[in-house]
């Protein structure tokens, strides 16, 4: 594996190596001493073209776990015609001997962009709507550490499916380690094709928490929507939200992620993002082994 | 000069000597002087150019019903000198050059600056298609009288889509005091919004925004009521959905005059062919799906899908060789227009060329035109068997965004006639 662009074009075997990998790399984060040499050679550059905190920093610790040499770039424009293309931007970068590219972009498509154009490793770290593949990855990390296998859970993914890349890549990987995947949220925010995904298509958030084994609640996403796509964030919490007392009156115990940040009091209640249900913090740990994994596996390729 | 034509087989509907393989023989003054059967021997006195084209066909020169060419204010991307370069080395002698431009062409003078490109360059006719509203905005009419006068042959927003019902309303109305041709582009600008390419399956996979073809289609269903109401008549430009055609097709049954083209490029590639990001396949309508590239070939078939079109909008590298969403609409199309049409469509030599020639000649009342004797020479001489490779470095236009490059076609042109030869 060169890239890491998305769950899509990879295969179960790739997702089950890089998720034996994390497995190792979670050992080596109980230690008290957290650090690997293996990527002492390799220099990184997360490239931020969108604002983020906490994947940005997870990368950087995974980087930094494996003494990687790392650099950041954060910008919140994208790139302008007729001014200085991603490309430009990306080119200077690796003119100063950059092995990897961490990215992420508002442009869907943009890490597939400069794959086509530069020789360097690339990790998407989220391109738009499209795919967020580590994110995924660290899902279904953390979704079989809770639960032994993903083959044959049923996952529901709860909320604004339209405008997730997060939904997108984790239903292309649960799908290929064999979970059964459902999406629920109100029908504006469900693509009109979903179905082409293989997915089950629910409309309603209790119908969905009945069915499935682990609720995925995705982040409603106001400043992506560049159109209203349902009336207000009241109705949303009224009608789409979820609290413990709905979670408690299932006759079986769910377990409940969160991609974060969280809008508390909109998609989720505190009482229900502080559950015993919930495993949102157990994902932000993970994401640090898997990211390492990933980054440890993509160093790999470069030697073979 | 004159020339002789060797061993050329005629493809004209309207002449005596259709798909007869002739000797054509063009005086000094641009006429056809002699047509001769292919066991002639014909001597001629004067000094003349003889090219033997054994194997290769002549029809009526071609036209083209939308091109873009960029000037005035896009000269980076495109000029009248060489998207007429471009035109002509695709077999084309007259195009209708959209009104996108800046300054948009709304006045007299602008449409004098087109035609006196033709008076320069009498290899070709560019034919100035004038905005039917100020600006290309959609809320005030331009002197369409005063164009049309001038040299237009046409009104049209290009690329845009009049949005108001009641602006469409008036030009039907107006227009027909000359029973002007109103071309309409059909979509819908709120459904369309932020739309990248086809909504459909691989929209939903690569979580890409889509343009429904709903778009399209309410456009065209609402100016066909519109029709209905005012009379006059309507050009949808660039159709790509299976029910397009259908509406198309109903409501020309029901006496209307409507009439439509479609781009070449839409019948070779489907959104599928979007999975790896190619900012050259990401043009305006978007590829659509198999289902919609039967229905536009079956709408072509039965004439509802009056013309072929090259849709030739040129874009610079600088808008192409970028992000997915941040990239320009559009592939030029003038240089492969035919190839593509004759690769991948099922339509006969004979239909193509019509498709080509006769039928858009008539929608935009030009004089007809045939291969007799007698008549002024405005040929386009062509190889519908030829293969060849799309290269970038064999492009003429200014850009070089073809969706087709490094791909093989079949179907050359080998040069055109029309006030002297040009190959």
């Amino acid at each position: 594996m060169k890239h890491l662009l998305g769950i899509k074009n990879i295969s179960k075997q790739e997702i089950i190596q890089i998720l034996d990998t994390a497995k190792n790399f979670k050992e080596v984060l109980q230690r008290p001493i957290k650090k690997v040499p293996s990527l002492r050679e390799v220099t990184i550059a997360n490239v931020f073209f969108e604002n983020s905190t906490r994947t940005r920093l997870s990368f950087e610790l995974a980087e930094k776990r494996l003494s990687a040499d790392v650099i950041n770039f954060s910008s919140s424009s994208s790139s302008v015609k007729k001014g200085e293309t991603l490309l430009d931007t990306v080119q200077n970068i690796l003119a100063m001997k950059v092995d990897m590219i961490v990215m992420r972009h508002a442009s869907v498509g943009a890490p597939h962009f400069l794959a086509k154009h530069i020789n360097a490793n690339i990790i998407n770290a989220g391109d738009g709507t499209h795919e967020h593949p580590t994110q995924a990855l660290l899902d279904c990390f953390s979704i079989q550490e809770k639960l032994g296998e993903i083959e044959g859970k049923k996952v529901a993914i709860i909320g604004d499916i339209l405008h997730s890349r997060v939904a997108l890549s984790d239903i292309f990987a649960l799908q290929k380690l064999g979970a059964e995947v459902m999406i629920c949220g109100p029908i504006t925010l469900l693509p009109r094709y979903a179905s082409a995904l293989g997915v089950k298509i629910e409309t309603d958030v209790m119908k969905a928490l009945a069915w499935c084994d682990v609720a995925n609640v995705l982040r409603i996403q106001l400043e992506r929507q560049q159109i209203k796509y349902f009336p207000s964030l009241r109705e949303y919490n009224l009608y789409f939200g979820i609290d413990k007392k709905m979670l408690d009156s299932l006759n079986k115990e769910i377990i409940l992620m969160h991609p974060g940040p969280i809008n508390r009091g909109v998609e989720l209640s505190s009482d229900a993002a502080d559950s015993h249900h919930s495993i949102i913090l157990d994902q932000v740990e993970n994401g640090v082994a898997v990211r390492m994994a990933i980054l440890y596996l993509l160093a790999q390729s470069k030697n073979e | 000069m004159s020339f002789l034509f060797k061993n050329i087989e005629i493809i004209d509907k309207n002449s005596t000597f259709h798909q007869k393989k002739v000797h054509l023989y063009i005086d000094n003054q641009h006429k056809i002087s002699g047509i001769y059967d292919v066991n002639e021997n014909p001597i001629f006195l004067e000094d003349i150019i003889i090219k033997d084209f054994a194997g290769s066909c002549a029809s009526v020169g071609w036209v083209d019903m939308y091109a873009q060419l960029g000037e005035p204010g896009f000269e980076y991307k495109e000029t009248l000198e060489t998207g007429a370069k471009s035109a002509l080395k695709g077999g084309f002698t007259s195009i209708c050059v959209m009104p996108n431009t800046n300054p948009i062409i709304q006045t007299k003078n602008q449409i004098q600056f087109i035609k006196n490109f033709t008076y320069q360059n009498p290899h070709i006719d560019l034919l100035p298609i004038a905005s039917v509203t100020i600006d290309n905005l959609g809320k005030d009419l331009t002197e369409m009288i005063d164009l049309h006068y001038a040299g237009a042959v046409a009104f049209s927003d290009g690329d845009k889509t009049i949005e108001n019902s009641d602006m469409i309303r008036k030009i039907l109305l107006y227009l027909q005091k000359f029973d002007g041709l109103l071309m309409q582009k059909s979509e819908d600008v709120y459904l369309a919004k932020f739309g990248q390419m086809n909504e459909g399956e691989t929209s939903t996979f690569l979580g890409l925004k889509g343009i429904p073809n709903l778009a399209e289609e309410i456009i065209i269903q609402r100016d066909l009521k519109i029709l209905a109401y005012t009379k006059g008549k309507i050009h949808f430009h660039l159709i790509s959905t299976a029910e397009s055609v259908d509406l198309i097709r109903e409501a020309k049954k029901q006496g209307l005059n409507v009439s439509c083209s479609m781009a070449a490029h839409q019948i070779a590639f489907t959104e599928e062919d979007l999975n790896d990001f190619d900012t050259y396949l990401k043009v305006n309508p978007p590829f659509r799906t198999k289902n919609d590239q039967l229905a536009l070939i079956k709408g072509l078939l039965d004439d509802t899908i009056d013309v072929l079109v090259s849709a030739h909008t040129p874009q610079d590298s600088e808008s192409k060789l970028l992000e997915f969403d941040m990239a320009d609409f559009g592939a030029i199309g003038l240089e492969t227009a035919f190839a593509v049409s004759n690769t991948f469509s099922t339509l006969s030599l004979e239909h193509l060329i019509d498709k080509m020639t006769t039928i858009p000649r008539k929608l935009l009342q030009l004089s007809s035109e045939k291969i007799e004797m007698g008549e002024k020479a405005n040929l386009t001489f062509f190889n519908p068997n030829e293969k060849w490779v799309v290269k970038k470095e064999n492009i003429v236009s200014k850009s070089n965004n073809s969706p087709f490059l490094n791909q093989e076609l079949k179907g050359k042109v080998i040069g055109i006639y029309k006030n002297g030869w040009i190959e």
